[in-house]
């Protein structure tokens, strides 16, 4: 788990591109998903996520990334499919459960659309600075810095959170706490107790990162303290065009 | 007690625990030492189960990790981490040791005489939030509701890691006197001083490879295993090196005064 | 140079003060290590000479702290950051960015760096920590005495007069402990930047540092010359501070009268004492 929005360090386009060009990016292709109602698009947008990957150096973990949503989409499928009572029934079980050609077709949409839509925005963080992010924000949209800051260092924590977590279930399992059981709702009941731990550790590290940013001169932060400028290039340009084919594409097809 | 045969386990595809065997028998006390990175807390995460081996076999108290649930495991083998924050998740120290037994034992009785015995043994006040207490009390928490299911083997991760001296000091008195009563021992440590007053044998861990396996007083006076491992020699055995063959048998600041002694009456008896 | 004069705080919800009566001069150029048991007050001492402690952390505060001149109760934390500056405990949690380079360019934007100065200091920053290599590196896949360097650089960025640092070395093993160690030591040494430094390990405070002060229940019980606070061990064990090994061999040679010179502080210091002891003898 560990690793996933973290930095790739890199030099392709995509890390060139202009922080707010990727943001752009990253949410036309996940608007695109949902608005196109066919397979072939979502797949096309897939192979798109997977390509951009690839020119940033980062094939192997997206891939990684992608067979654990595939799994959860794998599950949603599955859920969903036998919901669907309308259409031409297309198999049929035991208990008057039947899958419908409708069922089959939306489901496998709606699962598909997750896969794709969720790959982008992490791609995209996987090959931007965090600060970049929050410095282009307060440049470019004028959002205050404030805010653009809490944002980047939410999406940094999570990690650092989810690594506390995993951590607490371990040294609960390792006193006897059953959470190794496959039953998913006693493993519920087992974790409540534990968000008293991660609770305090989260506010005892965001009191530390406060002080820390404190000290080193957040208060004092104007929109023009910025070191780096964010100009659009040709390169923001063409990535923009591509955006808007691909948005053309999932309407019109 | 615990037997590692042939184990592997990987991290993706980076090997991190590298074909390793070795054996502890009951009463022993064992540390095991190497550098960030070298694989010690992998390896204490497969002592127990919270890992399992990708090959070969680690059998526990009579069980082998890849077929027991890990919380059966914790019946016999007790783990402190090297943050109690961790483990600590109820708002006074009595619930806090209940809870831990509430998973091992069901009978109340026995419950609350094991808990009245910890907060005794520890000199705890059973009705302190955790919270509020120093890293080093908090640990000594950890410890006693770890204790308090009486484990046959305990593992310890840095135990001392981030406690005062003094802290340091209580947490090893109470962890010898538990082997001194036969609980066995494996303990991550960095702090050659305190491998050295209370370990009697060493696994010294390199890349995921175990290159040593001796007594203690062996691996406080071998350089080659010390560098590899990322230690710094304990200061009294690191002196007497430097010292020659006179000092070979010296580990401790007394023996090191008793053997200056015994040199400087022989210089003074040889004749001129 | 820092002042403390007779400061006493007590945090808004505690019945008792965290440090009481505190006084404490540091010279410019010194390497302070103060030492002490949890719970005796360091990390307060810490937070009163950086202006956490009143501006953060609330509560009854009293005495004078002067930093440079300056009152830390009227000087607001940012303005004597750019004097002080502080790493503190939690390491993970006081990075405010993912990758090295954006890490220490943080405070250089807030505190309005000349942009054309800007390049040079972080050059300057990540050299004088010894991580040149590391500064397009993402800080999550960095090991703990790494990121413990890159806390580090970006304060040496700000070219503070003064660096402190509460438990730099906590959670590292012991040879990252010492380099962390060597990378202050070479701040002091040829920047002239105070250090003061909270730290459990003794033997690292007795090799690097200059002065030693000794806390003991919100009191400062001990301040000197490393060697003569040493010379204090009834004192230093009642604060419960353990003793280097090498000092209690040293003492122990004194009661049997086998030694009478100096008190070695680390293994060169005790090398040159067995010499002395067993002068002639034959080795």
């Amino acid at each position: 788990m560990s690793g996933f929005l973290s930095y790739m360090n890199g030099d392709s386009i995509l890390h060139r591109l202009n922080p707010l060009t990727k943001l752009l990016m990253s949410a036309a292709l996940c608007a695109s998903c949902f608005l196109t109602h066919r397979h072939s698009v979502v797949i096309g947008v897939i192979v798109f996520n997977l390509c951009m990957s690839y020119s940033a150096g980062g094939l192997k973990r997206s891939l990684a990334m992608s067979v654990s949503f595939i799994k959860l989409a794998l599950l949603l499928f599955v859920l969903q499919v036998f919901f669907v009572r309308e259409g031409n029934i297309i198999l049929t079980l035991p208990l008057n459960i039947y899958i419908t050609d409708k069922g089959a077709l939306f489901s496998s949409l709606f699962s598909l659309r997750l896969v794709a839509a969720t790959m982008p925005l992490a791609i995209m963080l996987s090959v931007t600075r965090m600060s970049d992010i929050s410095n282009v924000l307060a440049q470019k949209l004028r959002i205050p810095y404030k805010y653009t800051f809490a944002l980047t260092t939410a999406i940094r924590f999570i990690p650092i959170f989810s690594e506390e977590m995993a951590g607490i279930a371990e040294a609960q399992t390792a006193r006897g706490v059953e959470f190794d059981t496959k039953n998913f709702f006693k493993k519920i009941r087992l974790l409540l107790p534990l968000c008293v731990p991660l609770l305090i550790s989260s506010v005892r590290k965001i009191e530390g990162s406060a002080i820390s940013a404190e000290l080193r001169g957040f208060n004092l932060r104007t929109r023009e303290c910025g070191y780096k400028t964010y100009r659009f290039g040709l390169r923001d340009a063409g990535a923009l065009v591509l955006t808007a084919a691909i948005i053309a594409a999932a309407v019109l097809i | 007690m615990l037997r590692f045969d042939g184990v592997s386990f990987y991290r993706g595809s980076e090997k991190i625990i590298n074909d390793v065997s070795f054996e502890i028998d009951r009463g022993d006390f064992a540390a095991l030492l190497g550098e960030n990175g070298a694989g010690k807390s992998t390896l204490c995460r497969l002592c127990n189960g919270l890992l399992k081996p990708d090959s070969g076999r680690v059998t526990v108290c009579g069980n082998d990790t890849s077929s027991a649930k890990t919380s059966a495991i914790a019946r016999n083998v007790g783990f402190l981490f090297q943050n109690p924050d961790r483990q600590l998740c109820q708002n006074t120290v009595r619930k806090e040791i209940l809870f831990g037994l509430e998973h091992v034992l069901s009978d109340r009785a026995e419950m609350e005489s094991r808990t009245e015995e910890m907060l005794e043994m520890f000199s705890l006040d059973g009705k302190r939030d955790p919270f509020g207490m120093s890293r080093g009390e908090r640990q000594q928490v950890a410890l006693a509701s770890i204790l308090a299911c009486k484990p046959q083997l305990l593992i310890l991760d840095e135990p001392t890691t981030g406690l005062d001296y003094r802290e340091c000091v209580t947490i090893m008195g109470i962890i010898s006197r538990l082997n001194a009563e036969g609980t066995t021992i494996l303990m991550v440590s960095h702090d050659m001083e305190v491998v050295g007053d209370f370990a009697e044998r060493a696994l010294v861990l390199s890349g995921g490879r175990l290159v040593a396996d001796a007594p203690v007083r062996r691996i406080m006076k071998d350089a080659q295993i010390l560098d590899s491992a990322s230690l710094l020699p304990a200061q009294i055995p690191a002196l007497a090196m430097s010292l020659g063959d006179n000092f070979s048998d010296v580990f401790t600041v007394d023996d090191m005064a008793a053997q200056v002694e015994s040199v400087c009456a022989k210089k003074e008896r040889a004749p001129l | 140079m820092i002042r403390i004069n007779s400061v006493s705080f007590r945090y808004g919800e505690s019945l008792r003060n965290a440090i009481s009566d505190v006084s404490l001069t540091i010279d410019d150029g010194d390497f302070l290590g103060i030492i002490g048991a949890s719970g005796a007050g360091k990390s307060t001492l810490v937070y009163s000479i950086n202006g956490v402690i009143p501006h953060h952390f609330r509560g009854d505060f009293f005495g004078e702290v002067l930093v440079d001149g300056m009152d830390t109760v009227q000087t607001r934390p940012e303005e004597l950051a750019k004097f002080v500056g502080s790493v503190h405990q939690d390491i993970d949690s006081q990075m405010v960015a993912s990758v090295v380079e954006d890490e220490i360019l943080f405070g250089l934007e807030n505190f309005k760096t000349p942009h054309s100065e800007i390049e040079l200091r972080i050059e300057e920053a990540l050299a004088a920590a010894g991580i040149s290599g590391l500064r397009d590196r993402d800080i999550g896949s960095l090991s703990g005495g790494q990121k413990q360097k890159v806390a580090i650089a970006a304060i040496i960025a700000l070219r503070p007069k003064i660096i402190l640092l509460d438990e730099p070395t906590g959670e590292l093993d012991p040879q990252s402990s010492r380099k962390v160690f060597e990378t202050l030591r070479e701040l002091n040494e040829r920047f002239g930047i105070t250090v003061i430094v909270v730290e459990q390990k003794i033997m690292l405070l007795c090799e690097f540092s200059k002065h030693l002060a000794v806390m003991e229940r919100g009191g400062m019980i001990l301040n000197g010359l490393v060697h003569e606070v040493l010379q204090r061990a009834d004192k230093l064990e009642e604060a419960g501070v353990n003793i280097p090994r090498v000092t209690t061999l040293a003492r122990k040679l004194r009661e049997r009268g086998l030694y009478s010179g100096a008190m070695p502080l680390d293994l060169d210091g005790a090398r040159v004492m067995m010499r002395e002891a067993m002068r002639d003898a034959a080795l």
